[in-house]
């Protein structure tokens, strides 16, 4: 009976899978209609597929494809992908080669994400099975979280719309993905590649170092090691077995080799590619230089093109620090609290990058809502959760139109559309408060369950 | 929803303020929404009361400083074109290209550039995105024949003091083939004051003096040419037209014939961008008591025309040439017995508010009152519509101010009284073109978010939202308490988690999917609404058949609408059937999330229109928040849920959205004259103005109602 039931539930999944696959395909069909390779909210300069093309055109006219502060990606891209910019089969969309890619990109991510929430599901039960605690969970309803991240990211339609507009974050995300599923199934050199990829392509990603180096040392997501320890004392016998492996500092040695590796490895081929165009710095200038500076004020989802665009000049740099400095403030104290869950901790890692990061785009936000459903099981009890579905998907009605009355109709202004982007990244804010903390209640529950036996043993 | 959490962990000493605020309305919803629904209801009959005097925000209009400088000669000359064209009429009434002629040769003796602008009339199209897109250079057709185009005349004078780039319109409608005196007349003026601007010095804009076939109706004439000025095509579409319809251009040739070494030219004129756009129409049969004004503004979804243009011609009208200024009105309310003894009550009011506080200038005479409450009805009406009151919608889509100014005269139109109004109506038009004239920039400082409540007096958007605002703030309270309830009953069923005995059961029930129970209940949701916009997509399908009469398009509509109701429910895992599955208190999470989508829905319209979101939200928050299963009513059988249930039942009539509209028809027009095909008719029209109302209705209420009748009949 159970393995009828979880048959059904694999074929379900493979069903939704190729129906999001299918619906895409559809979408790429007719693209004109829906313009979306120009919207705000999908193509950031970052990842916008003209600026693409446009720095494939400079390139091949042998100029810097960084002439004319249009390109900001990199050079890699430009080389992988850029042929396909140009290249078009009679009677097909435009950019068919391109978007497949793109799907492909995307299906690949799901499927990693699928194997990773599988690996941490596995390591949640043997966790639950060390503390004794698998009574309780057989009577419940487990779901399976990699199916179900898999699930939400491939039918987000953020996911489906960054996918479709062209957007080279599907290939962004791919390489962050990489990064933690190789973290997480110990496969060092993957790893080091999908973290040195991640942070290439977009910067922010490099500080899932930290959460890398904590699956690497200590094994992915369990609950506090101290809660076994407990346990284990109370029970009178310490079962060395059952406990999980201390930090070892084997793995992250290899990681650092390997990522030196990668990194030289990427740098020579970027160096090549870059040899007539002025070379290493004119890259790292702007594209790195690029994402630092917020050059580029043209409105999207976040906030900080706002501000930008009105504070003075003489105060921005130092306004540039203090935003940055933000990100790298929040880390220490996550990483403090969260340490023994490190796929948790990449996951608000990543949100509070999408939220203040200086181009951010849907696309960012489907990687973190993806990722959301591997702790499905744990977050069952997440506050604020109809509040917080209804908020994403006003907002993402709402900053189309509102949009639409500042640039078209000329009826609103530029208020009007930050206003929708401080909403946004209010319910970032939000969904981050509550997932950390229901992450906590889920911990402290499971100390109450322990306790709870023992008082049930001694009575 | 923060409310679950404090509940659940009462002995928690402190709670912030803001939370414990939360709390207090959250389990007062019921009072809460009874005074917010109807202190909204009663703000919005109070606007004309809150209605502000409008003031020139612009400094640079300085409208009437400059005496008119129009004398009787340019007023002469203007009644000889209108003598020409009502003589040209009854030689050659059946091509009208004479008419045009004579039109072009009176612009080229004054100097002006001038050029025929050659269009088909455009098929009204299906565009359900087009909100959400910049307008687009049309469809190029394949199939137009050469019999059916029409011609606009275009004047250009270009400004002695201008640098070219920035240009005003004058626009009138004129059908060379059956037209009255009063569109003669409209000429007439225009061309006295084209005769004038040609010879001012202090014209810093282009003036541009479209006269507009209207033979296919004033408003494809003006966005035709509208079209072709901002998003030229660039295809070979005009030379397949002169290769294609050689007698179209042999009318040209001899006409560039006539006149050698002028400045006509064959190829399409441009000026600058457009500052402000006027379109001048005088009615034919006149008024009885003065010389009346009548200003159009609403264009495509309610937007409005920036309201200093709508100041400076009020304000010149008014004080300078004497005409009446009028806007359109409800006839019907200005009768209304209940609307005058309301404002009674409100100028009885503002006495006794005079009485404690002089200083408090509150308040309207009665009178004033019931004619303000007719033209905001009336203000509401058309931007809700979403369809233009006229040529000026089309200036709207390419961000123009524009307005439709339409002269009545007193009299029949004799000689004196002719010239007189020639000379008022001219002088207006000079005066309004010289304050654009003055503009800087272009208009950004006065409101474009407002309603009119007579020619002088406007409710902005940060008055009437509060009243909308108020309307709706009830759905996210009853929402939460909703969802609350529904929450907190399932926990009381499965214990409490106080006792350790219980701990264990919390600790399965963390692992069930608690706090996402509500993922059922919006997957229903989401499949109406799927279903909503499937039915909302049916009629473009349904308009491509052939011959169908609209009685029998709107049977087909309502069938097709029925059986993809039944085929999404039957593939997407039976919506409908999962209602009355397990949880006892399902219809309640249901309700909820249909108020969370029903509250996004209205504002997100009221950001899109407002008009349309007031008025659906007037009939949709009621029904949503009284929406209860009918068997809880019947079993409780108190007067309260008799009441409720009385109400279910009319609110659930009402508000399908073609009884609404029956019910609406049969109070304008009467019962007797009601058909079937009349909807489809008013739909197909909704969507041919690419107005959102018609999405509002086949997305937010369509699916509104049906899950509120979902609900109402829930087996619980």
């Amino acid at each position: 009976m159970e393995k009828l039931k979880k048959k059904i539930g694999s074929l379900s999944f493979w069903n939704w899978v190729i129906a999001s696959i299918i619906f895409r395909l559809i979408l790429i069909y007719f693209p004109k209609n829906l313009n979306l390779s120009s919207r705000p909210e999908v193509s950031t300069p970052l990842t916008s597929f003209r600026r693409l093309a446009e720095g494939y055109w400079l390139k091949q006219s042998s100029m810097s494809p960084y002439a004319g502060s249009m390109f900001h990606g990199s050079p890699l891209l430009l080389s992988l992908l850029g042929p396909l910019t140009v290249k078009r089969i009679e009677g097909q969309p435009n950019h068919l080669l391109y978007s497949l890619v793109s799907v492909i990109a995307d299906l690949v991510s799901a499927m990693l994400i699928r194997a990773t929430g599988q690996n941490l599901q596995f390591a949640y039960l043997r966790t639950l099975g060390s503390l004794d605690l698998v009574k309780q969970i057989e009577g419940s309803e487990l779901r399976s979280s990699g199916d179900v991240a898999a699930l939400i990211y491939l039918c987000n339609p953020f996911t489906i719309v960054a996918c479709v507009g062209l957007s080279t974050s599907p290939i962004e995300n791919m390489a962050v993905i990489l990064c933690l599923y190789g973290a997480c199934s110990r496969l060092i050199p993957l790893a080091a590649f999908g973290w040195v990829i991640a942070t290439h392509l977009s910067l922010y990603p490099a500080i899932l170092i930290i959460p890398v180096i904590f699956l690497l040392g200590c094994g992915p997501d369990a609950p506090p090691r101290k809660l076994f320890l407990q346990r284990h004392q109370q029970k009178g016998v310490l079962n060395e077995s059952k406990l999980p492996p201390g930090f070892t500092w084997r793995p992250i040695i290899h990681f650092a080799f390997w990522t030196l590796v990668w990194s030289v490895y990427l740098l020579v081929l970027c160096g090549i590619s870059l040899k007539q165009f002025g070379g290493l710095w004119e890259m790292f200038k702007s594209t790195y230089g690029f994402i630092l500076t917020v050059e580029d004020l043209s409105p999207n989802i976040g906030v900080l093109w706002y501000f930008f665009a009105e504070v003075f000049e003489f105060f921005r740099n130092f306004f540039l620090i203090v935003f940055h400095v933000n990100i790298l403030f929040i880390i220490l104290p996550l990483a403090i609290r969260l340490h023994h869950r490190p796929c948790y901790l990449a996951f608000v890692y990543i949100t509070i990058c999408s939220m203040l990061k200086s181009h951010p785009s849907v696309g960012d936000s489907a990687l973190y809502l993806g990722l959301l459903g591997w702790f499905v099981n744990e977050l069952s009890d997440m506050q604020f959760s109809l509040f917080l579905f209804c908020g994403y998907v006003g907002v993402s009605l709402l900053s189309p139109v509102m949009h639409n009355l500042w640039i078209w109709r000329g009826t609103g202004n530029a208020n009007f559309y930050f206003a929708t982007a401080m909403v946004y990244a209010c319910l970032q804010i939000v969904l981050v408060v509550e997932g950390v903390s229901a992450m906590l209640n889920h911990d402290r529950k499971l100390r109450h369950l322990i306790t709870g036996k023992l008082h049930e043993a001694k009575s | 929803m923060a409310e679950t959490r404090e509940k659940s962990h009462k002995p928690k000493p402190r709670v912030r303020p803001i939370v414990r605020l939360g709390i207090f309305l959250v389990s007062h919803s019921f009072l809460v929404s009874v005074v917010c629904c109807t202190s909204g209801v009663l703000a919005l009959f109070l606007l004309p009361v809150l209605a502000k005097n409008t003031y020139i925000s612009e400094n640079a209009l300085m409208p009437g400083s400059a005496s008119p400088m129009l004398s009787n000669q340019h007023v002469l000359d203007g009644n000889r074109l209108v003598k020409d064209l009502t003589n040209s009429n009854l030689k050659s009434s059946e091509t009208g290209i004479e008419s045009h002629k004579i039109i072009a040769q009176y612009m080229l003796d004054l100097g002006a550039e001038v050029s025929f602008h050659k269009f088909h009339p455009q098929m009204n199209q299906f565009h359900p995105l087009h909100f959400f897109s910049s307008p687009d250079s049309g469809k190029i057709q394949e199939n137009y024949s050469c019999s059916s185009y029409g011609i606009n005349t275009v004047g250009v004078i270009r400004a002695p003091r201008g640098d070219g780039k920035e240009a005003i319109v004058l626009v009138t409608p004129y059908n060379a083939l059956k037209s009255g005196f009063g569109e003669a007349l409209s000429l007439g003026i225009a061309y006295s004051v084209f005769s004038l601007l040609t010879q001012v010095t202090w014209l810093a804009k282009d003036i541009i003096w479209l006269v507009a076939d209207s033979q296919f109706g004033e408003y494809a004439a003006v966005s035709a040419w509208l079209r072709e000025y901002q998003t030229p095509k660039f295809s070979s579409l005009s030379t397949l037209n002169s290769e294609m319809c050689p007698d179209i251009n042999n009318l040209f040739e001899i006409k560039v014939h006539s006149v050698a070494g002028s400045k006509f030219s064959n190829s399409f004129r441009r000026a600058g961008t457009m500052a402000a756009a006027l379109v001048l129409k005088v009615r034919d049969q006149g008024e009885q008591f003065e010389d009346t004004i009548s200003i159009y503004a609403e264009a495509s979804n309610g937007q409005m025309p920036n309201l200093d243009l709508i100041n400076v011609v009020n304000y010149l009208a008014v004080h300078r040439q004497g005409l009446r200024v009028n806007v359109e009105k409800l006839r019907s309310l200005l009768n209304s017995s209940w609307l005058k003894s309301l404002g009674e009550i409100f100028e009885s009011l503002a006495k006794v508010a005079k009485t404690l506080n002089p200083k408090c200038k509150f308040g309207i005479p009665a009178t004033e009152y019931v004619e303000g409450t007719a033209t905001l009805a009336s203000s509401l009406y058309y931007q809700a519509l979403g369809v233009p009151t006229g040529p000026h919608g089309a200036f709207r889509d390419y961000q123009v101010d524009a307005i439709t100014l339409e002269i009545s005269p007193k009299f029949s139109l004799d000689k004196v009284w002719r010239n007189d109004i020639l000379l008022r109506g001219g002088r207006l038009i000079e005066g309004v073109i010289r304050s654009v004239n003055n503009l800087l920039e272009k208009f950004h400082q006065s409101f474009f978010l407002y309603l009119l409540t007579s020619p002088s007096k406007f409710v902005s958007v940060g008055v009437y939202m509060i009243a909308f605002a108020l309307l709706i703030a009830p759905l996210p309270m009853v929402a939460a308490s909703l969802y609350v309830d529904a929450n907190s009953s399932s926990n009381f069923l499965k214990g409490d988690s106080s006792t350790p005995s219980a701990v264990t059961d919390a600790a399965e029930h963390g692992i069930t999917i608690r706090s996402w129970k509500w993922l059922n209940s919006a997957k229903l949701v989401f499949i109406v609404h799927l279903w909503g916009a499937i039915v909302s997509l049916l009629p473009y399908f349904i308009c491509q058949i052939p011959d169908c009469s609209p009685t029998t398009s709107f049977v087909i509509w309502v069938l097709l609408s029925i059986l993809s109701l039944l085929i999404l429910n039957s593939v997407l895992a039976s919506p409908l059937a999962c209602v009355k599955a397990s949880q006892e208190k399902e219809w309640a999470l249901v309700k909820s999330v249909t108020i969370s989508s029903v509250f996004i829905g209205l504002g997100l319209m009221s950001v899109i229109n407002f008009a349309t979101a007031e008025i659906g939200a007037l009939v949709m928050v009621p029904m949503c928040l009284l929406a209860q299963p009918l068997k809880l009513d019947v079993r409780a059988g108190t007067l309260r849920s008799c009441c409720r249930i009385i109400c279910n039942l009319v609110l659930g009539h009402i508000a399908f959205p073609p009884a609404a509209f029956f019910l609406l028809k049969g109070m304008l027009d009467g019962f007797g004259s009601a058909n079937v095909g009349d909807f489809w008719m008013w739909v197909e029209s909704l969507w041919a103005w690419n107005s959102a109302t018609y999405l509002f209705i086949g997305m937010v209420q369509l699916p509104c109602w049906v899950l509120c009748v979902s609900i109402l009949f829930h087996s619980c």
